[in-house]
């Protein structure tokens, strides 16, 4: 392709981009809008900055609290990302380097149940949960997403790449299949179970309808449910509720920021050969 | 002990803690439901409950407000899925065509699915508000008459899409671009040699190389497509006269306003056929690939 082409490529896909990033840069200018502003959208900028509808959020603690939400999305998203990917390496090592008997058997139903749809589960794990006495607790929406078997399934992918040599070299120097786990597959592992975390955090944080139907109290509600159930009842307060939502958002777009790479490199890879 | 046994001891301790969790949380979840579907429960009194055949699958048959919702998600799947695929080719064939700043746009295309569900609702209903949303503020400036997004069945699940494209389609882009990344510059290069135009390029080397790439992006649209819940739930609700309730829509009202448990499992088993068809199809594709 000429060069001259590419340039006009260039700077189309740079508007491309921008156009993309409208709707979030009009919804941050917003939320420094006192309400009248907002409710005349004439001017993109605020022609004064308020800080009043963050005050407000932040303050109102009986109806929307959000930092109660904000707790409880971290409580979540850190528990389910943890146990992910421990139970992922524990079983993908038992599976590929250890090579237990109907390991093969394991990883096969595993990818099977990766198709069946969460909408399956929903009504049976309900029932089940309410006879653990787990509705309406943060765990309810930690313990079942530890059943997923993607983690499994990608740890595994990378875990078979490494040489048996590495661990049989550690196992003639006297170290235990325990050991070789935790001194040599975990760290080899690292930028896979990165990965993992990174996509079971967002997955975790950005559940819908999970939290929907396994918490019931408000002070359980994880973000997206909270800010719902704000929206709705807040519903012409566009100030406020945009504030909300964008603050819903703010700890995953700082980890954008950070995992770009990672996480657009990992989601691209999905459609290829391994 | 064996060093073998040792061996397999050690792998079934890892594997332990895992198998708990699949089994209250996988297996038996799908036991139940597979009861369910066959069962009329009575929560109040869990003695009625009855062994109802197979009523709850005819019921649905019946029932034209499960009609309704199919006919709501499969609205949305034939609106949603040749758009995502479309715009997301000419997003990605834009992307590689770039000599500079193809990350950055890469990012930028990416940072909406960053958003959740709820945040991305309530940021679309105020775009779309009839009286004093900036679509109709900007149809009134260029004198167009203003358009009922939300309030008008013709416009609500258009309106339901257009935001969900916002919110993935960048997902996608990325994925073709990988494809089209992975077709090495030889064949380019060997058919500018022979004097190809450039379309002849895009249509007998890019797009049947990228084919694999594409139908794996049309059977997992597709497959989350069927899965819609969140787009419209927090938009526009059910939407003007249910226009915008999808069939998992329909399945929370049912189970979770209704407690109607058993007929709730036995839509999510047809919801589940219809998405396994194309489950199946992905996983032959996958299958082929590592042939």
């Amino acid at each position: 392709m000429r060069k001259r082409t590419r340039e006009v490529f260039n700077i189309l896909m740079l508007a491309v981009g921008a156009v993309f990033m409208i709707p979030l840069v009009i919804m941050f200018l917003t939320t420094f809008k006192m309400e009248r502003e907002i409710l005349d959208p004439s001017a993109v900028v605020p022609r004064t900055w308020s800080f009043s509808n963050y005050e407000q959020v932040l303050n109102s603690t009986v109806e929307a609290p959000i930092q109660l939400w904000t707790l409880n999305s971290f409580f979540v998203s850190c528990g389910t990302t943890l146990f992910v990917v421990i139970l992922s390496a524990m079983v993908a090592f038992a599976i590929t380097r250890i090579q237990i008997p109907g390991g093969r058997v394991l990883m096969n139903v595993v990818v099977a149940t990766m198709m069946m749809p969460a909408q399956l589960f929903l009504i049976p794990l309900y029932m089940i949960l309410g006879r653990m006495h787990m509705l309406d607790t943060p765990y309810a929406l930690i313990f079942p997403a530890t059943a997923n078997g993607f983690g499994i399934f990608m740890v595994s992918q990378f875990m078979q790449g490494i040489p048996p040599s590495v661990e049989e070299a550690a196992l003639i120097d006297g170290c235990s299949f325990l050991g070789v786990f935790w001194k040599i597959a975990i760290p080899l592992c690292g930028p896979a179970l990165a990965t993992l975390a990174v996509f079971t955090f967002i997955g975790s944080w950005n559940d819908y309808i999970t939290p929907l139907v396994f918490t019931e109290s408000v002070s359980n509600y994880t973000l997206p449910v909270g800010i719902a159930l704000f929206q709705s009842s807040y519903s012409t307060q566009y100030g406020l509720t945009l504030a909300t939502s964008l603050l819903s958002a703010v700890p995953l777009l700082i980890a954008f920021a950070v995992f770009q790479k990672q996480i657009i490199e990992a989601s691209s890879a999905s459609g290829l050969k391994d | 002990m064996t060093f073998r046994q040792q061996r397999n001891l050690t792998g079934y301790l890892l594997v332990a803690p895992y198998l708990v969790s699949f089994v209250i949380f996988l297996a038996l979840p799908v036991v139940v439901a597979l009861v369910l579907a066959f069962v009329q429960l009575d929560l109040a009194n869990k003695s009625h409950s009855k062994f109802v055949g197979l009523s709850n699958f005819t019921d649905a048959f019946g029932d034209e407000a499960f009609r309704n919702a199919m006919l709501a998600t499969g609205r949305y799947c034939i609106l949603m899925v040749p758009s995502v695929l479309l715009i997301a080719t000419g997003l990605g064939f834009g992307l590689y065509a770039m000599s500079r700043g193809r990350e950055v746009v890469r990012g930028l295309i990416y940072i909406p699915a960053m958003l959740n569900v709820a945040a991305t609702g309530i940021l679309w209903q105020w775009f779309f508000n009839t009286e004093f949303g900036l679509f109709n503020f900007t149809a009134k400036r260029m004198h167009l008459p203003p358009v009922p997004w939300l309030s008008d069945q013709a416009y609500a699940m258009p309106a339901v899409v257009i935001m969900s494209i916002w919110w993935t389609v960048g997902g996608t882009a990325v994925i073709v671009l990988a494809g089209l990344q992975q077709i090495p510059r030889p064949f380019f290069e060997a058919a500018m040699l022979d004097g190809a135009t450039g379309w002849n390029v895009l249509t007998k080397i890019s797009l049947p190389l990228l084919k694999p790439v594409l139908l794996f992006v049309f059977v997992t649209t597709t497959i989350s497509s069927f899965q819609m819940f969140g787009q419209a739930a927090v938009l526009s609700g059910d939407g003007p006269n249910y226009s915008t309730r999808g069939v998992v829509q329909y399945i929370f009202f049912i189970a979770f306003d209704g407690y109607r448990f058993g007929y709730g499992a036995a839509i999510s088993w047809l919801l589940f056929l219809v998405i396994a068809v194309f489950s199946l199809a992905q996983s032959r594709l996958f299958r082929t690939k590592h042939a």
